[in-house]
C-alpha cells in the first residue's frame, strides 16, 4: 500500500515561510488561508531565551476526526493516505474545523476573487490583455480537474464562498509524481515527503535512524506528519511575527 | 522561440484526467491515483517550462517557470543550479505577484508638476522619453561627462550597466556599497587583499562565530539567503557548533548553540579581547604569521615599518626588514625562514620591534575584563569563546582535500554587516586578526572571504596613500577626509548641500537612477530630500514608481522585472563553479523593457553605441568576446538575445542561448572548485601573492598626511596602524537617549522592492520596534502600544523621530531596540499603513559613518509612549 507522509526536520527549518508562499501560489488559496503555516516561537526571559519554528501542514491523520464528523462525505481519506475535501460536496457546516485539533481547516468567508490579494487590481485592463482576466493571474488550471480513483474535485483552494479547504499534500502534484509545493521549495530540505510504506522512499530513509515525534500524539489521531528535532510546542511558547490576518 | 522539453504535455479538459508524466522530481517507487488520458485527446491548455533566474532577491537563484498557454503560473527552483538546488525563498515564490502587478510603471512617464512633492505624470512614448533623457544628458556630457551621475542600488548585469554604459558615456558612478558592507570589503582588501567579507569554509568548519550574522533572515557577502544557510544546516548536521554574537537572538533562531547578546557597536572591543586571549593562551600559528603576514616586519618608534629597497631600476621594490635572530641582524623579509615575531632590537640607532610584538603590546590592556564592561558580556564568556576558537583551530594540523594536503583549521567567523558601524573598518580588521592568529585564513574549514585568492587592485593601492589638497571631486576621492573612500551617496548628498565646506567646486547636474531608491532605502532620508532636488534633471529606470522617482524624477523609464535577458550570472555555491542567465519567461509586461535594450537605445541617441570605446565595444571587452568569432559588430544594434547567444557560444556551449532556455539545463555547471583555488595556502601562488597586513603602517601614514592637510580629528582618528578601541560618537548623546537602535532584514523582504508584494506584505506586514519587556514596562509601554522613537545626533544635536508600535521581545538586550527596515514607502496601494522605516531617523555624515566613507546603522534613541504628532 502507498501511504503518503511528511517529515518536518526542525533541526533544519529556518522558519522562512517559503513553504507558505509556495503553497498559496500552487493552490491559489486566498489570503489568510495558510494551509501550510509556520509558527515562530519565543520562549523564556532574557537572556535565557530560546527560539523555535514549527511548520504545520494538515496532519493527514489515519484516524482523522474531521472525516468522522463530515455529514456529507465531503471530507474523506483516500487509500494512499491523503485526507481531502470535495469542494463540490462541502456544505460549509465547519464541523471538521471544530473537530480538528490542529487548526488546519480554513473557511472561505467571501467570494474567492475578493480574497485573492485584491489590494491589487487584477482586473486592470492592461493586465487583462496579458492574463485574460484570470484571478489570480497565476491561476493554476490543474486545480479544476478531478483526482483519484474517486474522480473528485479535491485539488487547490479558493473554489467557492462557504466551503472549507485545507492542505491536500498537493494531490494534483502527487499524482504527477511531484512533491507537494512546500517540500519542493524548502531551502534547507526540512520537509521530506513520500510513501512511508515503501522502505526505499526518501521519507523512510530519512526517518530510519531518527526519533520522530508527532503533534498531539495523545489525541489518538494517528497523524502522518513526523517531526524531527525540536520539541512539541507547549504553553510557555509565545508566538511572534504573525502574518497580517490569521483565521 | 522557447524549447519545450519532455515535460511538455497537452492536458485534457476538466473532464479528462491529465496524462501521467514522469517528471524529473519523481519521488516514489510507485504511486496510485493517476489514470493516463484515454480516448481521443481533447485540445486544452498547453503547459511548458522555461529556465530563468530569479530577479527579486540578491542571489539570482535558478528557476523554472511553469507556463500555461504562455502565461507563467509558478516559479520553482532549478535543481541544476548549485546555489539553490531546486529551492526558492518566500520572495522567489511570491515574485509572481510582482510580475503581474498592474501598479508597475506601465509606460514611460514624464513629470508635469514641480519636484519635491508627489509626482503628477503624463504618458509618453519611448521615443519621446528617451529623447528627453538623451538631450539633457548630451548637453551636460559635452561640458563634463563626470557631471552625469549614474547611480545604482543593485546591478544585475554589471558588464552592461556599470561597465558598458558608465565607461562609454564617461559618467560618474555611485553604488550602494557604502550602505552595505563595504567598510568590511575595504578592511579585507587592506588586510588580506581579497575583495569580500569573512565567511567560513562550511564544508569542514567545526566551530563558527556567527557574528551579527542574520542567519535565518538574510545571508552573507557573496550569497543571499539560500546557499549559506543551507551549508550551515548541513555543517550543523556534521556537528558544527555556533556561538552567536548579536544583540538579538532572532537572527540565529534555533541555531545558536550559545547566544552572547553583545552590546551594539562594541564588536571591536570583543575582537581585540579575543586577540588578547589567543595570544595569552598561546593559540598562535607562528609559521603562518612569519611567512604569510607582515607580523615580523620591524616597526620603528614612529610607527612606520623599516624598509629596504631591493633590486634596481624597474625591478626595484621596497621590502620590510625583519630580524634574523641567528644572524643577530635585520634582513629583508624572505631572507630568513625564522624571523623574530617578538622582542626588541636595535637598528640604525633606533629600537625596533616586530609588528607582532607591537600588536601583542597593543592588545595587552584589551583583557576579557576590560571588554566585559564594553560588550555587556562576562569576562568568562569572552575568554571561553577565545579558548574554544583556539582549541578547535587544531593549529598545525592538515587535511587532504581532493588529493591536496591543506592546513586544517576548522574555525571561522561569519560576519557581513558588522562593518555597518562607525568603526566598521577597524572592527572588520580586528575580527580578521582573530583567525589570522590561529592560521585559519585560507585553511580548510577555516576563514575564507572571497571565492578566490585573486588580489584586488586596492591591495596595492592601499600600500601608500596620497592625500591631496582641495578642490576635490564630489565623491571626495583622494581627499583629506577619506584616504580610503568607498564612494558614499550619503556624503555626496552632504557635499551637494554644502560643497564649499568640503572643498568641492563641481557638482553633478543630472542623475540616472538605476534600480535604486535613496529616499527610502538609504539611512538619513532628510539629506536625500534636501539634495536630490538640486539635480536639474533626474531619469529613473525602474519597474515601480520608487519614492525617489515620485519626488524627483523628470522622466521614468519602465524596466521589466524578470521578463528580460540579463547576465551572465554566477551560479556557484563556492564549491561548484557554474554560470547562468536570466531568460524572459514571457514578454515584458505592459510597455516595460529590459534595461539592456534601454541603455542601447540611450547610447545610440548619445552617439556612444558604436565604434571603438562605444557601448558595444565595452560589452565585447567585458564579455571577453574581443578577437573571437563571437564579437559583436560595432556598427549595428544587436538583439539582446543575440548578445547572449554569442556569449554562450564563446563559453563553448554549442547550442548557444538555447541551452540556458532549456528547462532541463538552464545552468552551465563547470565542475567542482579545486582546493588550489579555494584555499589560500595551497593556491598556485599562496594567498595570491599578498602578504597579509597584520600591521598597517600605511594607515598611520595616511593619518599623518591628513593631519598635515588640516583634517579634523573625527576624520583621521581611526586611521591607526592597529585597530584601536574608542567610544563610538553616538555614546555622547544625552543619557535620555538610552537605547541603541539597530535595524534588520526580514527574509520576506528585500530592500524597497517587496513590501508592496501582497503575499509578502501579508507575512511581514509592517514596521514595529522590538523592545525588551523589562525596558518597555519601565517606560509604561505595553505590547502593541503606539510609540515615538526619537534619535539624536551627538555632533549636531539634531533630533529626528518616527511613530511605530512596540512589540515585546525577550530575545533582545534591554538597552537595544530594533526595527525591520523594509517599510516607510508610499507609492503603492499595498504600502498603506505599513508604517515607518528606521532610515527616517538614522543620521549620515560625521560620527555616523566610518573612516572609509561607509554608513553606520547605529544611533541612540529615546522611546516614549504615544505619538507626539
Amino acid at each position: 500500500m502507498t501511504k503518503y507522509s511528511m517529515a518536518v526536520d526542525l533541526d533544519r527549518c529556518q522558519g522562512c515561510r517559503a513553504c507558505m508562499t509556495a503553497c498559496t501560489i500552487e493552490n491559489n488559496t486566498v489570503q489568510s488561508n495558510h494551509w501550510m503555516y509556520v509558527f515562530r516561537f519565543e520562549e523564556g526571559t532574557f537572556p535565557e531565551t530560546e527560539m523555535s519554528f514549527l511548520p504545520r501542514p494538515c496532519q493527514h491523520c489515519d484516524n482523522a476526526p474531521c472525516v468522522k464528523v463530515c455529514p456529507v462525505g465531503s471530507r474523506f481519506k483516500r487509500e494512499d493516505g491523503l485526507v481531502l475535501t470535495d469542494a463540490d460536496r462541502c456544505i460549509g457546516c465547519r464541523y471538521c474545523e471544530l473537530a480538528c485539533p490542529y487548526g488546519v481547516n480554513y473557511f472561505n468567508w467571501q467570494k474567492p476573487e475578493k480574497g485573492q490579494y485584491d489590494v491589487v487590481d487584477w482586473k486592470d485592463d492592461d493586465l487583462e490583455a496579458v492574463t485574460g482576466g484570470l484571478i489570480p493571474p497565476y491561476r493554476n488550471p490543474d486545480l479544476d480537474e478531478l483526482y483519484g480513483e474517486e474522480q473528485r474535485h479535491t485539488a487547490g483552494g479558493g473554489h467557492a464562498k462557504g466551503v472549507i479547504e485545507k492542505c491536500t499534500f498537493c494531490v494534483h502534484r502527487v499524482e504527477k509524481g511531484l512533491e507537494p509545493a512546500c517540500a519542493d521549495t524548502c531551502p534547507t530540505n526540512a520537509l521530506v515527503f513520500g510513501d512511508i510504506d515503501d522502505p526505499e522512499s526518501p521519507i523512510s530513509a530519512y526517518l530510519k535512524d531518527r526519533s520522530p515525534w508527532q503533534l498531539l500524539d495523545e489525541a489518538g489521531t494517528k497523524p502522518n506528519v513526523y517531526y524531527i528535532g525540536g520539541k512539541p510546542p507547549n504553553k510557555e511558547l509565545k508566538e511572534i511575527e504573525r502574518p497580517k490576518a490569521t483565521v | 522561440m522557447l524549447k519545450v522539453n519532455r515535460r511538455k504535455f497537452v492536458r485534457g479538459s476538466t473532464t479528462v484526467a491529465g496524462s501521467a508524466i514522469v517528471a524529473d522530481k519523481f519521488l516514489f517507487g510507485s504511486f496510485s491515483g493517476v489514470t493516463a488520458a484515454q480516448g481521443p485527446e481533447v485540445a486544452g491548455p498547453v503547459e511548458d517550462f522555461v529556465a530563468t533566474t530569479c530577479w527579486i532577491g540578491k542571489q539570482d537563484c535558478g528557476m523554472i517557470a511553469r507556463r500555461i498557454d504562455g502565461r507563467v503560473v509558478k516559479f520553482e527552483g532549478n535543481p541544476t543550479n548549485p546555489r539553490n538546488v531546486g529551492t526558492l525563498c518566500p520572495k522567489g515564490q511570491a515574485q509572481i505577484q510582482a510580475v503581474y502587478d498592474p501598479n508597475r510603471v506601465k509606460w514611460p512617464l514624464v513629470r508635469t508638476n514641480e519636484k519635491g512633492v508627489t509626482g503628477e505624470w503624463r504618458r509618453a512614448s519611448w521615443d519621446e522619453a528617451l529623447d528627453m533623457v538623451a538631450d539633457t544628458v548630451s548637453e551636460v556630457r559635452e561640458r563634463d561627462p563626470k557631471k552625469v551621475l549614474w547611480q545604482k542600488g543593485r546591478s544585475k548585469a554589471k558588464d552592461f550597466y556599470d561597465d558598458a554604459f558608465v565607461k562609454s558615456t564617461g559618467a560618474s558612478k555611485l553604488g550602494h556599497g557604502a550602505f552595505c558592507s563595504d567598510a568590511g570589503y575595504r578592511a579585507l582588501e587592506y588586510t588580506l587583499g581579497t575583495h569580500a567579507v569573512l565567511h567560513p569554509d562550511f564544508r569542514y568548519c567545526n566551530y563558527m562565530l556567527s557574528w551579527g550574522w542574520n542567519i535565518t533572515n538574510a545571508g552573507g557577502n557573496k550569497f543571499c539567503w539560500l546557499t549559506w544557510p543551507r551549508h550551515m544546516v548541513e555543517a550543523r548536521d556534521r556537528g558544527m557548533k555556533i556561538t552567536h554574537l548579536d544583540p538579538r537572538l532572532r537572527s540565529a533562531g534555533p541555531f545558536a548553540d550559545t547566544w552572547l547578546p553583545i552590546r551594539p557597536a562594541s564588536d571591536l572591543a570583543m575582537a581585540l579581547a579575543l586577540c588578547h586571549e589567543l595570544i595569552a593562551l598561546d593559540y598562535l600559528d607562528r609559521p603562518y604569521l612569519s611567512t604569510y603576514t607582515n607580523a615580523p616586519f620591524l616597526v620603528k618608534p614612529d610607527g612606520m615599518v623599516a624598509k629596504v629597497t631591493i633590486g634596481e631600476g624597474e625591478e626595484a621594490e621596497e621590502v620590510g626588514l625583519v630580524w634574523d635572530e641567528e644572524a643577530g641582524e635585520a634582513v629583508p623579509f624572505g631572507e630568513t625562514d625564522n624571523p623574530a615575531l617578538e622582542g626588541e632590537f636595535e637598528l640604525d640607532g633606533e629600537m625596533v620591534k616586530p609588528g607582532f610584538q607591537v600588536f601583542k603590546e597593543h592588545v595587552e590592556e584589551n583583557t576579557p575584563e576590560w571588554a566585559a564592561e564594553l560588550t555587556g558580556l562576562s569576562a568568562a564568556e569572552i575568554s571561553k569563546v577565545a579558548r574554544e576558537f583556539g582549541e578547535n583551530a587544531q593549529i598545525g594540523s592538515t587535511i587532504v582535500v581532493d588529493g591536496v594536503e591543506v592546513p586544517y583549521r576548522p574555525v571561522g567567523i561569519m560576519a557581513y554587516h558588522m562593518a555597518q558601524q562607525e568603526m566598521g573598518f577597524q572592527t572588520a580588521r580586528a575580527m580578521t586578526m582573530v583567525p589570522m592568529l590561529v592560521g585559519a585564513v585560507g585553511a580548510a574549514g577555516g576563514q575564507l572571504s572571497d571565492f578566490t585568492w585573486k588580489i584586488h587592485k586596492n591591495y596595492a593601492k592601499f600600500e601608500k596613500f596620497t592625500v591631496n589638497d582641495p578642490p576635490y571631486d564630489f565623491v571626495l576621492n583622494g581627499s583629506k577626509y577619506f584616504p580610503i573612500n568607498t564612494g558614499f551617496p550619503g556624503m555626496v548628498a552632504k557635499v551637494m548641500l554644502d560643497p564649499e565646506r568640503y572643498g568641492v567646486e563641481e557638482l553633478p547636474e543630472v542623475a540616472i537612477l538605476h534600480m535604486v531608491n535613496p529616499l527610502n532605502s538609504f539611512p538619513s532620508q532628510k539629506e536625500y530630500l534636501d539634495s536630490y532636488g538640486k539635480f536639474k534633471f533626474v531619469a529613473v529606470i525602474s519597474p515601480w514608481l520608487s519614492e525617489t522617482a515620485d519626488y524627483f524624477a523628470d522622466v521614468v523609464l519602465p524596466a521589466a522585472t524578470i521578463e528580460k535577458y540579463e547576465g551572465p550570472i554566477s551560479a556557484t555555491d563556492q564549491y561548484v563553479d557554474a554560470v547562468t542567465l536570466r531568460i524572459p519567461p514571457m514578454e515584458p509586461l505592459f510597455e516595460s523593457r529590459g534595461e539592456i535594450d534601454i541603455y542601447m537605445d540611450l547610447c545610440e541617441r548619445l552617439g556612444v553605441l558604436f565604434g571603438d570605446d562605444g557601448y558595444l565595444s565595452v560589452v565585447n571587452k567585458e564579455l571577453k568576446l574581443v578577437d573571437t568569432e563571437f564579437a559583436l559588430p560595432l556598427d549595428q544594434m544587436p538583439e539582446v538575445r543575440d548578445i547572449f547567444d554569442r556569449w554562450s557560444k564563446s563559453q563553448g556551449i554549442e547550442e548557444g542561448i538555447a541551452f540556458f532556455e532549456d528547462p532541463d539545463n538552464g545552468t552551465f555547471v563547470k565542475g567542482p572548485v579545486s582546493p588550489t583555488k579555494m584555499y589560500g595556502y595551497v593556491a598556485e601562488t599562496p594567498f595570491g601573492g599578498a602578504l597579509h597586513r597584520l600591521y598597517g603602517d600605511s594607515l598611520l601614514d595616511a593619518q599623518n598626511q591628513m593631519k598635515e592637510k588640516g583634517a579634523e580629528e573625527i576624520y583621521w582618528q581611526d586611521y591607526t596602524a592597529l585597530p584601536t578601541w574608542r567610544s563610538p560618537t553616538m555614546d555622547s548623546s544625552p543619557s535620555e537617549y538610552e537605547f541603541y537602535l539597530i535595524s534588520y532584514h526580514q527574509i520576506e523582504h528585500k530592500q524597497s522592492r517587496t513590501s508592496f508584494v501582497p503575499m509578502l506584505a501579508e507575512l511581514a506586514p509592517g514596521s514595529y520596534l522590538d523592545m525588551n519587556p523589562e525596558s518597555a514596562k519601565r517606560l509604561g509601554i505595553d505590547d502593541g502600544d503606539e510609540i515615538t522613537v526619537e534619535s539624536q545626533n551627538a555632533i549636531t544635536g539634531e533630533t529626528r523621530s518616527l511613530v511605530t508600535k512596540a512589540v515585546y521581545c525577550e530575545a533582545i538586550r534591554p538597552d537595544t531596540v530594533a526595527m525591520p527596515h523594509h517599510f516607510g514607502m508610499w507609492t503603492h496601494p499595498q504600502n498603506k499603513g505599513q508604517g515607518a522605516s528606521a532610515n527616517e531617523i538614522y543620521f549620515t555624515g560625521e560620527g555616523y559613518m566610518t573612516n572609509t566613507a561607509d554608513q553606520s546603522f547605529h544611533v541612540k534613541v529615546k522611546v516614549t509612549k504615544g505619538s507626539e504628532a
